[in-house]
């Protein structure tokens, strides 16, 4: 039972390293349109790619402090809301990491194939 | 939305003060959408409880501020000594107690150097070595210990998911207050157990090693005689303090007890730091040389700002506590169930 239960959480951070990875590439491709951070979010779970509030908005300071990412406080709804897109850095890394992942997938269609 | 006030001012306290308001704006916007959205879903608004789940299922202030924090730190020399959610608390206490200690450290080396005394920077240098890596065991010690009851306390859980709930469990009052004092903090509880813990065992080191804390001077002033009178009271204090956190982090709902004897222990403070401020001397020459007595006047005068500080400091938390007290009992008074 506790070797069951060992095997689940092994698998599980496992699993949640492999997503972490690919988090940036999927909310950076998200950001080639403007976007506020709660349909961001909701736009990514609709994809199947979940990501809790506590890790999404840490994540978007991130990368707006890294270049990746532009924002700005504008009117929607009647609600100011912060606005995120690329900047031409993000968009220039964003190309760059989606080859990068294209090779990944790739080489490990080939491995997994054996 | 008093509740998501409520959440987001707790939170706001706990976020780098640079980025707090632009944070603050971003979080509130997202989750008035997300209720508004729960809203449209249900046709009708969210109730008090909904919007509880609502902001539970995003984390407590804590959880979610440490997700902005630029330390994400832990220690560890082999295995994992304390993790990330304890670490900021373990890297305050530490740099608060460094603090205080080179303060007095820092006084008493210039009332050496006023009384003309040569200082020589290897005594320095050691004095400091010594007072971190005495403050690092201790405080350390504790927090390691901490940890640890954690780790033996998960069962069956992961390690995570313990700190997750503890978390949780213990920000569970920032919540609620206002409406109903439910339960002792299990934050707080193991905040003043760490606390007095460490200022214990520091008061039983300087009563020990008076090296400790007043450094090269230690051969020249020595204690003078109103400590011995408050000494016993105030392990006694200490001592209660850390069993009354103990009960109530075993009894988290024993809120009246928790309430009490804070009062208790507040006026037995008080009455310690009354007979300390009108003792006039707190240190005194070990013999009749010019500087020892030159020392032990500078010393005493900055030690007279010391006590009023404390002493001021001790009355607010008194009446905090007092109408702490009042408030919780009037609450149980018109609400008997």
């Amino acid at each position: 039972m506790a070797n069951s239960q060992d095997n689940h959480n092994l698998f599980e951070n496992l699993r949640l390293e492999l997503r972490r990875g690919s988090l940036v590439l999927a909310v950076l491709a998200c950001l080639r349109s403007e976007q506020y951070g709660y349909t961001l979010r909701k736009e990514l779970a609709d994809c199947g790619m979940e990501i809790e509030e506590g890790t999404l908005y840490p994540l978007l300071r991130r990368l707006e402090s890294q270049g990746l990412l532009l924002s700005e406080w504008r009117e929607a709804d009647k609600r100011n809301k912060r606005f995120y897109r690329l900047s031409p850095l993000g968009s220039e890394v964003l190309e760059q990491l989606l080859a990068e992942w294209k090779s990944i997938d790739s080489s490990l269609n080939e491995i997994v194939k054996g | 939305m008093q509740l998501l006030d409520r959440y987001l001012k707790n939170l706001a306290k706990l976020l780098p003060t640079g980025q707090r308001e632009d944070i603050i704006r971003e979080l509130s916007e997202d989750i008035q959408s997300e209720m508004e959205d729960k809203e449209s879903e249900l046709s009708r608004p969210l109730t008090e409880a909904e919007q509880l789940e609502l902001l539970k299922r995003r984390g407590t202030p804590l959880q979610v501020a440490a997700g902005y924090s630029q330390n994400k730190g832990t220690l560890a020399f082999g295995p994992q000594l304390i993790g990330p959610v304890l670490f900021p608390f373990y890297a305050r206490v530490l740099l608060f107690n460094l603090g205080l200690t080179f303060v007095i450290v820092g006084a008493i080396f210039a009332a050496i150097a006023l009384s003309g005394q040569p200082i020589r920077l290897s005594e320095l240098f050691s004095n400091i070595l010594l007072q971190i890596a005495v403050q690092l065991a201790v405080v350390t010690t504790i927090f390691t210990l901490v940890e640890r009851h954690l780790d033996s306390h998960s069962y069956s859980y992961k390690r995570e998911e313990v700190q997750v709930e503890f978390v949780a469990r213990i920000k569970q009052d920032i919540l609620v207050r206002s409406t109903k004092p439910q339960e002792v903090s299990r934050f707080d509880s193991i905040a003043i157990l760490v606390a007095s813990s460490v200022a214990l065992l520091w008061l039983q080191s300087l009563w020990a090693k008076p090296f400790l804390i007043f450094g090269p001077a230690a051969s020249l002033i020595a204690f003078a005689p109103v400590w011995h009178r408050i000494y016993l009271s105030t392990v006694f204090i200490m001592l209660a303090t850390i069993v009354r956190a103990c009960i109530n982090l075993a009894q988290p709902n024993w809120v009246h007890f928790r309430d009490v004897a804070a009062v208790v222990l507040d006026a037995a403070a008080l009455a310690v730091i009354y007979v300390l401020m009108f003792a006039h001397t707190w240190v005194v020459p070990i013999d009749t040389s010019a500087s020892g007595q030159h020392i032990a006047t500078v010393v005493n005068q900055w030690t007279t700002i010391g006590i009023w500080a404390s002493a001021v400091i001790s009355l607010v938390q008194a009446i905090k506590d007092l109408i702490r007290l009042y408030k919780n009992w009037r609450w149980s008074g018109s609400n008997p169930l």
